[in-house]
């Protein structure tokens, strides 16, 4: 009979650093208002499935950099902007997308039906597409996403006062829904602007459990 | 080797023919330093005084039409490469003539006569061992005087460099060719050929066949029948939009049904029955497998060709698309790529471009510059991308440091900033105003004065609900970048 231990600090890291790969046929609901880093988490989200194939980020503001998502790790001959602002034919467009993509970052325009947003997750999931759905306005209805980021907050470090520049991003997540197995977790990501994206884990659980093998 | 006119071209004055390269192009534009081939814009700039027509390839394939059949009379299987350009498999047709340089002069005269008939023709004709001697053969023959290769690998040796150009589409391979010394298909062959495979690859390995006069190499296979495929109309065809719109479900179906099996078609028969005439065949070869959109754009040719020369009475009642020339090229795929995948995203990103309109699909390069509104070159998915304004590998000082703003507005927008003694204190976010708990800058940003440009300040301005890219020039403060 052998005696191991388990820290549950560094499953809790793996089971976060999970949460920041699209899965195909899962939307992934990234929540929180302008400025928290959240189209930078979804364009970043796109680098591991540009290096075999095409991935769109549709823009439904037309504001969307791909310098970012360069910076990132994006491929850059295989990011494709596609600019929609005209919020009555984005259901139309996005499924033209999703008949054929791999992997799609959705901005989702103020006043997207909650009938249509079911219908298209319907259709990633039948298509195996991995899916990053940014709602500008308020959150998608339930049922449609499987995991849903949302943004709790962001600190930037380097800009002191005049001094400085932006040089590191800290941005607080609570992950919840069917990926997070129904528990909300927080979590930080730190970001320096490169293509490494790091996870800091809040939950530290400072004590070991006995296994029994 | 058929030199087109241009019906449209004022008579007296320069014209240069373009599409994103230089396709044709008048005498006094070739002497100011216009090559074809050359970009637009470079060409543009060489030649100003010249009339710039679009090329319409469609036009072009139905002014070729007369002279392809003519060819046909004569000798049977004609593969058309492009308007313009016909390879003719010859060894049946010299039997039969008694000779090849009596089959050339034979095709000359006849060549000679539809001059006085289609606008703007001279012909050139040229006889060797392989398409691509063929067709410089040509190129290099007189009008009126044939020109009959009979030492083709001779011949190709003593060709220049530049010959490889429509082949390779490379032009930075033959540059280092020419920077290593190499300066005629003769050099070229003489290397050894697994060093340039090694050191330059596919291209360097197709360049060193070429300059050895193996010419492409393709795997003929036996065709299985079923790989044709047909349609027929119950109502015949007239409108050309309803061709077209058949003419690329066909060859999708086509190359669809090819690529299960693993195969690409250098060579494509297309046949059109009218509904009240006789069934019409016509080749086209391309020196790559052809892409959906390289044969949905031949056949689209072809049936405009034909239907506006009225070669087709009564409408299109069947189409058909046979495949030739079958080969594996076209499957050598990167380690990672997913070729299906590929094809698939493409489809998807043509019907989004239907919808959003073509400059609603972009993609960007990198490029120089100092805010991020003006780093990345925008063009239109699945055009050539645009030349790049400016050097990206070039020293920018002052450029604003990554990481960059995801979120840039395409042109700068007005933004409400509170400053207290040249201090940035709140900023204004649609209804309320965040308080700016830090901030960077300034820094100085000197515009062009010749050019108009103001002199500006920016900064990085952090408050709690995210940083700020900000612009002020006279007084006035704006957005410029979100770091969302």
């Amino acid at each position: 009979m052998g005696i191991g231990t388990v820290t549950p600090f560094l499953d809790l890291r793996e089971r976060e650093e999970g949460f920041l790969h699209l899965l195909p046929g899962r939307v992934t609901e990234l929540l929180g208002v302008p400025g928290t880093g959240l189209t930078r988490l979804g364009l970043r989200l796109l680098a591991a499935p540009s290096l075999v194939g095409p991935v769109v980020a549709l823009d439904t503001r037309g504001w969307i950099s791909p310098e970012a998502a360069w910076e990132t790790g994006v491929t850059p001959e295989n990011l494709v902007i596609v600019r929609c602002d005209q919020p009555q034919i984005w259901p139309k467009v996005t499924a033209a997308l999703l008949e054929g993509v791999r992997a799609l970052y959705a901005e989702v325009p103020v006043g997207a039906k909650d009938q249509d947003l079911r219908r298209l997750a319907a259709l990633a999931r039948a298509r195996k597409v991995a899916v990053a759905m940014r709602p500008i306005g308020s959150g998608l209805p339930s049922g449609v996403a499987h995991l849903r980021l949302r943004a709790l907050g962001v600190t930037w470090e380097g800009a002191d006062q005049g001094h400085g520049q932006l040089r590191r991003r800290r941005l607080v997540l609570e992950a919840s829904g069917k990926g997070a197995a129904g528990v909300s977790r927080r979590f930080e990501v730190e970001d320096e602007g490169s293509d490494v994206v790091r996870v800091v884990s809040h939950v530290v659980v400072g004590e070991t459990r006995r296994a029994v093998g | 080797m058929w030199s087109l006119g241009r019906p449209d071209a004022p008579s007296a004055d320069p014209v240069l023919i373009v599409d994103d390269r230089v396709t044709g192009a008048s005498k006094e534009v070739l002497a100011a330093g216009v090559t074809l081939g050359m970009p637009r814009r470079e060409a543009e700039a060489l030649a100003p005084f010249a009339t710039v027509l679009i090329r319409d390839p469609g036009e072009e394939s139905r002014r070729f039409d007369p002279v392809v059949e003519a060819i046909e009379v004569l000798i049977p299987r004609v593969e058309v490469v492009s308007p313009g350009l016909v390879l003719v498999p010859i060894s049946g047709a010299v039997r039969f003539y008694g000779g090849e340089d009596t089959l050339a002069e034979l095709v000359e005269r006849e060549m000679a006569r539809l001059v006085g008939q289609v606008r703007g023709g001279q012909a050139l004709v040229g006889v060797a061992d392989g398409p691509f001697a063929a067709r410089w053969a040509a190129a290099t023959s007189d009008a009126g005087r044939p020109n009959v290769v009979n030492d083709t690998i001779g011949f190709i040796s003593r060709l220049d460099l530049a010959a490889l150009r429509e082949s390779l589409n490379a032009d930075e391979l033959i540059d280092t060719f020419r920077w290593l010394g190499v300066s005629t298909l003769g050099d070229l062959a003489r290397l050894p050929r697994e060093a340039l495979a090694t050191r330059f690859g596919n291209p360097g390995l197709l360049a060193h066949r070429l300059a050895s006069g193996e010419d492409r190499f393709v795997e003929s296979r036996e065709i299985p029948a079923d790989l044709a495929v047909d349609t027929s109309f119950e109502e015949p065809l007239e409108s050309l939009d309803a061709v077209a719109f058949a003419a690329r479900a066909l060859a999708e179906r086509l190359l669809r049904g090819l690529r299960a099996s693993g195969v690409a078609p250098h060579r494509v028969s297309i046949l059109v029955e009218a509904a009240a005439g006789e069934p019409r065949e016509r080749i086209w070869r391309s020196a790559d497998p052809f892409t959906e959109k390289a044969l949905s754009d031949r056949v689209w040719w072809q049936l405009r060709a034909w239907v506006e020369s009225g070669g087709v009475p009564g409408g299109i009642s069947r189409l058909r698309i046979a495949p030739a020339d079958l080969s594996d090229e076209g499957r050598q795929l990167g380690l990672l790529q997913d070729e299906t995948s590929r094809i698939e995203a493409e489809r998807a990103l043509a019907r989004a471009q239907a919808l959003v309109g073509p400059d609603g699909v972009l993609q960007g390069r990198a490029q120089g510059g100092r805010m991020p509104q003006e780093r990345v070159a925008w063009s239109r998915w699945g055009e050539p991308p645009v030349d790049q304004e400016r050097d990206p590998s070039a020293p920018w000082p002052g450029a604003t440091p990554s990481p960059s703003p995801a979120l840039v507005p395409p042109r700068l927008q007005s933004l409400e900033v509170e400053w207290d003694a040249g201090i940035p204190t709140r900023v204004r976010l649609g209804t309320r105003w965040e308080p700016v708990l830090t901030w960077s800058g300034p820094w100085r940003l000197s515009g062009r004065w010749w050019a108009g440009e103001r002199d500006a300040d920016r900064y990085q301005l952090v408050t709690s609900v995210g940083a700020f890219l900000c612009v002020v020039a006279e007084g006035r403060a704006y957005l410029a970048g979100v770091y969302d």
